[in-house]
């Protein structure tokens, strides 16, 4: 599907999230465009898993702006952010343990109301299919291995329809066979429309499905553009080393 | 690997459901005053511990408080057909099931961000002191003196009171059966799971929580008039922790995730309560005692183990190789 990437649909404008006494996240700006992939990286503690929490209305930022379709968001409640087309996973997969990987991919189905949950299952059959999942249709999600679940994970977020997902270390503690696996999907989904933000400490695995990547360190967003460029930034290196040396590769 | 349970499949179930039906049916043409007493004392408890086993159990939210919508209802219908005579008797009884359900609604709203130990101290909170008015406004309620209240049907016959107690043992189950095999029962079990999944899988999640409290609330409330006019007599005590453990081991026995299950857990403690009653309180310890061994050999309770029966068994294959299998596939 070809994307059109001209319009900008989702924003975050000058969002700002303090915990006590701490700037988890200070004045950060973000806008994507529709059918883009973005990688967000950064050292730990640099508020890149806050961002995610507030750009899906998991947490309500303190200030700023969260605009999608031209609609503010902030301050909404999360499912209202799912239902307005905004997805995400988990840095650890939270699946509902001791309910089937069908009745895990049906909820956010059947969270519109005027779905059936014949047309909801049918749905979850191609999804579990495009995952390679079908086999495990009626196990206990807290029976998948730890890749699977990630998978699973992100059939459930797909059930939703979003226009948007946010994949929080998706390739995390992830078998390299999986890895692949995992990577080739994101692409796949990429390739049909769908506006991905990839959250993830492993820098290979995110340059080889982003173009663009913003880079955090201390609640701040410290650069943005062409993944190839903003790596061999000074301000992204030191603060991933502490040195002001580029790195090489 | 393990395959997650279906509702159909349970013949084994469904044939001991039908049979303890059908001698909760008969019980009264031979059981004698004494057993259909405790029989409808029985479904009281069986209110109680099913309507527990839909808030605790399948929703996730562990409250304390359960004995004291049974006292609200109870309370309220008693002091309004006390104060206004009998013939308002099914206003009295909607009052007190309706002013439950608001109570259990705000309830609901309260605990919101509350969960585990959090939840279950809040809601005890609540009940110690809806106990306490109870007990200092003896100008109302009599205190521990306790409030006569006037039968639901006249003559000495329990037989009524058992089958009404049956009728609604059963309605409510056919009720929270119907509701959670909706969208609402996933998304109770979803919430259970993890609340902000839930929420992110786009279920508003505050709705159902007080759906579920409201829902609960109002059984419980029905439970406590049942009670109220059946025993004649109503005292703060039905309030204390120890019923509301009560309760509680009932819907653990039988199977916390299984409405049938807790109906069976009641008649369970019951029973045994009333054989041993000989012992006085030791029987308390010997109750614990069949609480601890079905924690440890059948944590789910023993409904799930008579729902096994008859069950195809799943897949011979280890968990581990299982996944290892499927692993490889999705990387091959």
């Amino acid at each position: 599907m070809p994307v059109d990437q001209s319009q900008s649909f989702f924003s975050a404008d000058g969002l700002a999230k303090h915990f006590g006494g701490i700037k988890a996240v200070s004045e950060l700006s973000l806008s994507l465009n529709r059918g883009e992939i973005i990688g967000l990286i950064g050292p730990n503690g640099s508020g890149k898993t806050t961002t995610i929490n507030m750009l899906a209305g998991a947490l309500r930022p303190d200030n700023g702006a969260i605009t999608i379709n031209g609609l503010n968001l902030a301050g909404s409640a999360a499912h209202a952010f799912a239902r307005s087309g905004v997805a995400r996973t988990f840095q650890v997969p939270r699946l509902f343990r001791r309910m089937s990987v069908l009745e895990n991919l049906i909820v956010p189905a059947l969270s519109d109301p005027h779905t059936r949950r014949a047309q909801a299952e049918e749905k979850a059959h191609e999804i579990l299919a495009f995952l390679r999942l079908d086999a495990l249709a009626g196990d206990y999600a807290r029976s998948l291995s730890g890749g699977q679940q990630k998978l699973l994970e992100l059939g459930r977020a797909l059930m939703l329809d979003p226009a948007l997902i946010l994949l929080d270390e998706p390739f995390a503690g992830v078998h390299p066979r999986l890895l692949e696996q995992i990577i080739e999907h994101i692409k796949q989904l990429n390739q049909r429309g769908l506006t991905i933000v990839v959250v993830d400490h492993n820098l290979d695995a995110i340059r080889s499905v982003v173009r663009r990547t913003a880079v955090m360190a201390q609640g701040r967003k410290i650069a943005d553009g062409a993944a190839e460029v903003v790596l061999q930034d000074p301000a992204v290196v030191h603060a991933y080393t502490g040195s002001r040396k580029a790195r090489n590769g | 690997m393990m395959r997650a349970a279906t509702s159909s499949g349970k013949p084994a179930a469904v044939w001991v459901q039908a049979i303890l039906l059908l001698f909760a049916l008969l019980l009264p043409l031979w059981g004698g005053a004494y057993w259909v007493h405790v029989g409808a004392l029985l479904w009281y408890y069986a209110l109680l511990a099913s309507s527990w086993a839909l808030l605790a159990g399948f929703a996730g939210q562990f409250s304390f408080a359960h004995m004291a919508f049974a006292a609200l209802g109870g309370y309220t219908s008693a002091l309004i057909v006390l104060h206004m005579g009998i013939s308002y008797l099914p206003a009295a009884i909607a009052a007190g099931i309706v002013l439950a359900m608001v109570v259990g609604a705000l309830i609901g709203f309260m605990v919101l961000r509350l969960s585990g130990p959090y939840l279950a101290l809040f809601t005890l909170a609540i009940s110690e002191v809806f106990r306490m008015m109870l007990m200092a406004e003896e100008q109302i309620t009599r205190g521990s003196l306790g409030l006569q209240v006037p039968r639901f049907f006249s003559g000495d016959s329990d037989v009524p009171y058992y089958y009404l107690g049956l009728a609604l043992v059963a309605g409510s189950l056919l009720f929270m059966g119907f509701l959670l095999r909706t969208r609402i029962g996933l998304f109770l079990r979803a919430i259970r799971e993890d609340e902000d999944a839930t929420r992110a899988s786009g279920v508003n999640t505050t709705r159902y929580k007080i759906l579920v409290f409201v829902v609960t609330s109002g059984i419980a409330s029905m439970a406590g008039i049942y009670y109220a006019h059946f025993i004649g007599i109503l005292t703060p005590n039905m309030l204390i922790l120890p019923e509301m453990g009560i309760v509680i081991a009932m819907a653990v026995i039988g199977g916390i995730e299984s409405l049938p299950g807790a109906v069976i857990g009641a008649a369970i403690v019951y029973l045994l309560s009333e054989a041993l009653r000989e012992y006085g309180e030791l029987r308390f310890v010997l109750l614990g005692l069949a609480l601890i061994l079905v924690q440890r050999f059948a944590r789910n309770g023993l409904f799930p183990l008579i729902e096994r029966i008859g069950r195809r068994p799943a897949p011979a294959r280890a968990d581990t190789t299982a996944k290892s299998t499927a692993e490889k596939s999705h990387a091959s």
